[in-house]
């Protein structure tokens, strides 16, 4: 029933048992960590590193290797589509031109753009690897407790979970829904029918499907009030648990890499250090 | 005793309305009571229920008049929140009330509302868990439970603290027969454990009856007909005239001729039946049953059919069966079992991994599922999942303009397919003026348009009350007998199975464990309990008496068939 790679129960791993609080803000600064820089010798560490702990949640690779698969194409076209816009792309964060060899006045391939990009796309796949473990350590029910820890109003934490809660009953009605029409008439086999149509007949799908949710939202919503939702400005979480021994070394790590992503931020904007490490 | 639900010359107006839903209402029901509520759909049952917990004024927007007091608090003036902290209410949806993502996490729900520290919680929610039975599951994810056990969850997760109301509202409404005398059953055991005031909101009156109660409560049109103990509401005709169902074994002895006494009447296994059995074993022996036997050729064969998404793990295992030509088929069988399974087997959405199905004599597996959909019918157990026009006449003709027929050829088919279901003088409205009944009708409509020989209808009268019930039932029947048109029901309900197919093929664990007239089906123990049905009030009636239970049903039924038609 639920093929998702969000897992609904914890797992038995190290990551997996952090606490939702502690998974939420590393994760956090992480990004904000690699939105900063393009410095290979600040992401290769990261990289190293959420490299391990992807393995170390022990996950079943097949169930995302297309996942990997896609974001690595897209990430491809994504540098390919950046030199087209701009070969000499390199130059304007690297204050030098190192010709290798040129096509013609547009087309030229300089070692500044060659190790622009290639950093861009090493950060970019370290990005996608420190989320992906994130993803598969934590449950929806810590991520909404762990957004709830960094002050965002549960209310907008509830959506979230909701959403996970709720996304396979919404599967589940809209195969049945489907089956329905295909037995209908509807031609939803690509050998038979053009892109167009199926498109045209899949819209026709979700009328139903958009009625049914409809009738589902009004009763989550009277048995959310009937429990209480929203009666105080506070909320616990039951899936949250205390902070563990080891959420306290995760906790000083996190804390100690805030205040060196703050320095770096500071440090850069007063003493112009360059946003990318060059190293020729 | 205490008053604590006090209804004083109440009237409730829903916004968009313009008549009042609850009209004059003045009820009392004392603390530690349980009381059943019961009447046909529109009746007010549920509004009054809204009126309990307090989501009307909450987040239903109306007019109120005159006075409810819940626990000594004027509704009106109190929030959902003091409400909520009186009133449990297990809804009818138990699926879309399972909030949480485990089991723990929704039992937690109310306490994490109230912002309780997790240490406090997780002992309470264990406590909690027990009293349900559902301890051992506290890290289940809702996707593996079935609708009995989430049922269970949303109870445990209303008896926290000084709840002092638990309001159930249609709890049999989705689950197997089994697993209805369990919730009952449960239900019963809560009352009397825990001292609360138990209210039960159900047109089902003969399951709720499985376990006493103490006051049943009908209501019509917005007000209360009538607020008497069971024996004296089961002697007179009420229930009947205010179209609800009367337990089957009550309509057997006043059919026998049987003039009941209003006490100790209310449940069939321990009633005292000294005084009626001579006149209904008289009655029964006068009437002869006719056995009509008609041999047509078989539309549908299933050989040896096996099927599984993954191939080693079966949902079916090795099934055969005949359909044949008129029949009315009843596939029964617990949640999971491989009832819907069949269906879409037979819809061409699956093929079998091994065995046959042959369509008229021909192998299926030629067929597309849009070759297939010409044949077999598919009709959903819920309306709105089918239904993507917004006129009814676009609605049924949609199957034949997917097929490219002619504009005057889908006229002339469509017409015709709404004369048959009487929806013809209604062919321009738009499909969201009709009622639940009607939609159903539309839907039936839209496949019988195609012309089909055999229909499958899922779970045709969920959820509806005995009113609606007998509008579909009697139009299928209609259709059955008119038009020669197959049907298989995939039902759990054991009267639509007895009152309205000739056989149940029924499933358990993807195997077919029985195959036969409804009658016979019904009367074998291992069959009931292997495939979580039970036995109809009929069957311990007559086994008491120590008549026949198939022939004794037959004969019932029969009667019951000739009176709907005069």
């Amino acid at each position: 029933m639920n093929n998702f790679i969000i897992n609904l129960v914890p797992g038995e791993t190290f990551l997996h048992k952090l606490s939702g609080t502690t998974k939420v803000r590393l994760f956090f600064v992480l990004v904000v960590y690699l939105v900063m820089t393009f410095d290979l010798r600040l992401v290769l560490p990261v990289f190293i590193l959420s490299i391990i702990g992807l393995i170390s949640l022990k996950p079943k690779f097949t169930s995302f290797s297309y996942i990997i698969g896609f974001v690595i194409i897209m990430n491809i076209v994504n540098i390919i589509l950046y030199y087209l816009a701009n070969p000499r792309i390199g130059s304007s964060y690297i204050n030098s031109e190192t010709l290798l060899f040129q096509l013609n006045n547009y087309f030229v391939f300089t070692l500044e753009t060659l190790w622009y990009l290639g950093c861009r796309f090493f950060k970019m796949i370290t990005t996608f690897l420190v989320s992906l473990t994130f993803i598969l350590s934590i449950t929806p029910s810590e991520f909404a407790a762990g957004l709830y820890a960094c002050h965002i109003p549960y209310k907008v934490c509830t959506i979230v979970e909701m959403a996970f809660r709720y996304i396979p009953d919404i599967a589940r009605d809209y195969k049945n829904i489907q089956i329905s029409m295909q037995a209908r008439g509807v031609e939803l086999d690509p050998k038979k029918a053009g892109l167009f149509s199926r498109v045209k007949q899949n819209i026709m799908i979700l009328i139903p499907l958009i009625i049914t949710s409809f009738d589902r939202i009004g009763n989550i919503s009277n048995a959310m009030d009937l429990r209480g939702f929203g009666k105080g400005k506070k909320r616990s979480y039951y899936a949250e648990h205390e902070e563990t021994p080891n959420d306290k070394k995760v906790k000083i790590v996190y804390c100690v890499l805030a205040v060196f992503v703050v320095a770096y931020i500071i440090g850069r904007a007063v003493f112009h250090i360059p946003q990318i490490w060059y190293p020729f | 005793m205490k008053p604590i639900i006090e209804f004083k010359d109440f009237s409730f107006r829903y916004k968009s309305q313009t008549e009042d839903t609850l009209k004059h209402i003045d009820l009392t029901i004392y603390e530690g009571e349980k009381v059943l509520i019961a009447g046909p759909s529109g009746c007010g049952k549920s509004t009054l229920s809204s009126c309990i917990n307090g989501l009307i004024p909450f987040s239903f927007d109306g007019e109120i008049k005159g006075s409810c007091k819940i626990d000594g608090i004027e509704v009106q003036d109190a929030s959902i929140f003091q409400m909520s902290s009186r009133v449990g209410t297990v809804l009818q949806n138990s699926d879309a009330q399972f909030v949480g993502l485990s089991v723990g996490e929704d039992i937690a729900y109310a306490l994490e509302n109230d912002n309780m520290p997790r240490v406090e919680m997780l002992p309470r929610v264990y406590e909690s868990a027990k009293i349900v039975d559902m301890h051992n599951f506290l890290e289940q994810v809702p996707y593996d439970l079935s609708g009995g056990q989430k049922q269970r969850v949303a109870l445990a997760g209303i008896m926290h603290d000084d709840v002092k109301i638990l309001l159930f509202d249609e709890p049999l409404a989705a689950l197997d027969p089994m697993m209805g005398n369990f919730a009952i059953d449960l239900i019963d055991r809560i009352h009397n454990d825990y001292n609360k005031t138990i209210v039960i909101i159900e047109h089902r009156i003969e399951d709720v009856l499985y376990r006493d109660v103490d006051r049943i409560i009908l209501m019509k049109d917005g007000t209360i007909v009538a607020d008497m103990t069971p024996d004296e509401l089961l002697v007179s005709d009420l229930l009947k005239e205010n179209g609800v169902r009367e337990p089957l074994y009550i309509t057997a002895l006043k059919n026998a001729g049987c003039k009941l006494e209003s006490h100790d009447i209310s449940n069939v296994f321990d009633m005292d039946l000294t005084p009626y059995k001579d006149k209904v074993i008289a009655n029964f022996n006068e009437a002869k049953i006719h056995h009509e036997v008609k041999k047509n050729e078989v539309i549908i064969d299933v050989q040896d059919v096996s099927f599984g998404y993954d191939p080693r793990q079966k949902v079916l295992n090795n099934v055969s069966f005949q359909v044949t030509r008129g029949e009315k088929i009843a596939v029964v069988g617990k949640n999971g079992a491989g009832k819907s399974t069949i269906a879409k087997l037979l819809c061409g959405i699956i093929r079998p991994n091994s065995g046959h199905i042959l369509l008229n004599g021909e192998d299926y597996m030629q067929f597309s599922i849009k070759e297939i959909g010409e044949k077999i019918g598919y009709v959903m157990q819920n309306p709105n999942q089918m239904i993507v026009k917004d006129m009814i006449k676009d609605e049924v003709g949609l199957g034949l303009s997917l097929r490219n027929k002619s504009e005057a050829e889908i006229e002339e088919k469509v017409n015709d397919t709404l004369k048959m279901c009487n929806l013809y003088s209604m062919r321009n409205w738009p499909i969201s003026a009709l009622s639940y009944g009607q939609k159903k009708r539309v839907t039936i409509a839209s496949i019988l348009a195609m012309n089909p020989e055999v229909i499958i209808l899922d779970e045709p009268t969920a959820g509806q009350d005995y009113r609606v019930y007998t509008e579909i039932m009697t139009f299928l029947e209609k259709l059955n007998k008119d038009f020669g048109i197959t049907i298989l029901f995939i039902t759990h309900d054991m009267h639509l199975a007895i009152e309205y197919t000739d056989r149940a093929i029924v499933f358990t664990d993807g195997e077919c464990i029985g195959d036969d007239s409804v009658f016979k089906i019904l009367g074998d123990a291992d069959i009931i309990e292997r495939a979580h049905l039970k036995e109809t009030s009929l069957f311990t009636l007559s086994k008491r008496l120590g008549l026949p239970a198939d022939e004794y049903t037959e004969y019932f039924i029969e009667n019951e068939r000739m009176n709907r038609h005069e």
